[in-house]
């Protein structure tokens, strides 16, 4: 099936699968490799996208969800005012250890920072309850998205 | 394996009159990819029906309110219409899931995929909603207690599709409402037991009661049996032990891999006693 979206503010086309999964478009297709697979099953929240400006977890999403729609991958963020602002503030406060989970906080922190962007913690952990570390214990992690939130 | 994207409501229902096998729905795609996934269903027929603008959204009318199949959990959670008519069922719903899964999840998936942990079943039981199955010859509503017939089957003909669920306006109105929903995380958590409850109360007796669980029978339902013990009654009227030979008779508490029998029953007693003294 022939499938249009506009990929980080690009638009494209692609044929193939309409159940071929998004998380495998952007990285196979695409070699966008900022988006990780973890789980697989929308736990952990690796490879979550921006579709039509929502954060979803693209291993869920389907090739036929996307046509004619717009997706943003952690790449397409990392170019966004917002989403600098936001590597900054990880980077500060050492917010990220072996990293792998890092693309999908990004993401979801982009969506709160451009949705509402209140410095409010209760707020914060609630936006990014679908994202998953293993590593840092999440403290640094909402710390580095309350000073987002300041400088924003 | 058969991929078909029909192009509008009319053209879906053509499609299910010569539906042959199991055919899946693809609406949001959060339960069926995992499905997939795991190889518990293998190359699948599927009819996508995400697109179908029939099947979406919110709106009031005649006195009910009316939610098209494919609408998602962000989309109820953020409705103007259910925050002033169905606050309870609203706020309830925050608890779905995560976010993320909230963006791409749809009421009828949850009701249509038959899970017996399915968060929005129970809600929409105690507000006696009705969903609608329609097919190219006719659109019947049953209530959704009426829906379920055993672990993951439903009374669905194979031309059938779930393209409403129905509540009535008024269905909160004067209720003291509860839900409670035990799991092993805030986030993302599979319920291991759900009760929701409504009640009204004059002076300190109980007038209506409505109550049902979640993630312990093969579906989610109704405790009428308990319910009709418990009206007409003050609490401190109440006898618990009858209460619980009472459940004994209602459900049948699964053991799986997220809790076992005694665990549930247990959980489930004590959510009806937390809910009758609050």
């Amino acid at each position: 099936m022939k499938v249009s979206f506009k990929l980080n503010n690009k638009n494209v086309t692609i044929n193939t699968d309409p159940m071929r999964r998004l998380l495998d478009i952007l990285r196979e297709d695409f070699n966008l490799l900022g988006t990780k697979e973890s789980c697989g099953e929308g736990e952990c929240g690796a490879c979550t996208v921006l579709l039509d400006g929502k954060p979803v977890t693209s291993c869920l999403v389907n090739a036929v969800h996307i046509d004619g729609k717009e997706v943003m991958t952690p790449e397409g963020i990392a170019q966004e005012p917002l989403g600098k602002l936001l590597i900054d503030c990880f980077d500060e406060t050492n917010a990220v250890q072996c990293g792998f989970c890092f693309p999908g906080f990004l993401v979801t922190s982009y969506h709160y920072l451009k949705t509402d962007g209140e410095k409010n913690l209760n707020k914060i952990k609630k936006a990014l309850s679908g994202n998953i570390c293993r590593c840092t214990g999440y403290q640094k992690i909402f710390e580095s998205v309350m000073l987002a939130c300041e400088r924003n | 394996m058969k991929f078909i994207k029909p192009e509008n409501i009319d053209s879906l229902l053509e499609n299910l009159e010569d539906n042959k096998g199991r055919t899946y729905f693809l609406a949001g795609g959060t339960d069926l990819n995992v499905q997939i996934k795991n190889g518990i269903i293998r190359n699948p027929n599927i009819i996508y029906i995400n697109h179908l603008s029939e099947l979406n959204g919110i709106n009031a009318a005649n006195g009910s309110i009316i939610i098209g199949a494919t609408t998602s959990f962000h989309e109820i959670l953020e409705s103007k219409i259910i925050r002033l008519h169905l606050p309870f069922f609203q706020k309830s719903l925050e608890s779905f899931a995560s976010p993320l899964l909230q963006n791409s999840a749809t009421i009828g998936g949850n009701i249509a995929n038959g899970s017996p942990t399915a968060d929005v079943v129970p809600l929409l039981l105690i507000l006696d909603a009705e969903i609608e199955l329609s097919s190219k010859t006719r659109n019947r509503s049953i209530y959704l207690k009426d829906f379920f017939n055993g672990y993951k089957q439903n009374v669905m003909e194979s031309n059938e599709i779930i393209t409403k669920i129905i509540i009535n306006k008024s269905a909160e109105k004067n209720f003291i409402t509860f839900y409670e929903k035990v799991g092993s995380r805030k986030a993302l958590a599979i319920s291991k037991v759900s009760l929701a409850g409504m009640k009204r109360v004059s002076g300190y007796k109980i007038t209506m009661i409505k109550l049902s669980v979640g993630s312990i029978n093969e579906y989610p339902r109704r405790l009428f049996k308990v319910e009709d013990y418990l009206t007409d009654k003050t609490a401190s009227e109440i006898d618990f032990t009858k209460v619980e030979e009472l459940l004994d008779k209602e459900i049948t508490p699964i053991t799986d891999l997220r809790s076992d029998k005694e665990y549930r029953y247990h959980v489930c007693v004590n959510l009806i006693r937390t809910f009758i003294n609050q």
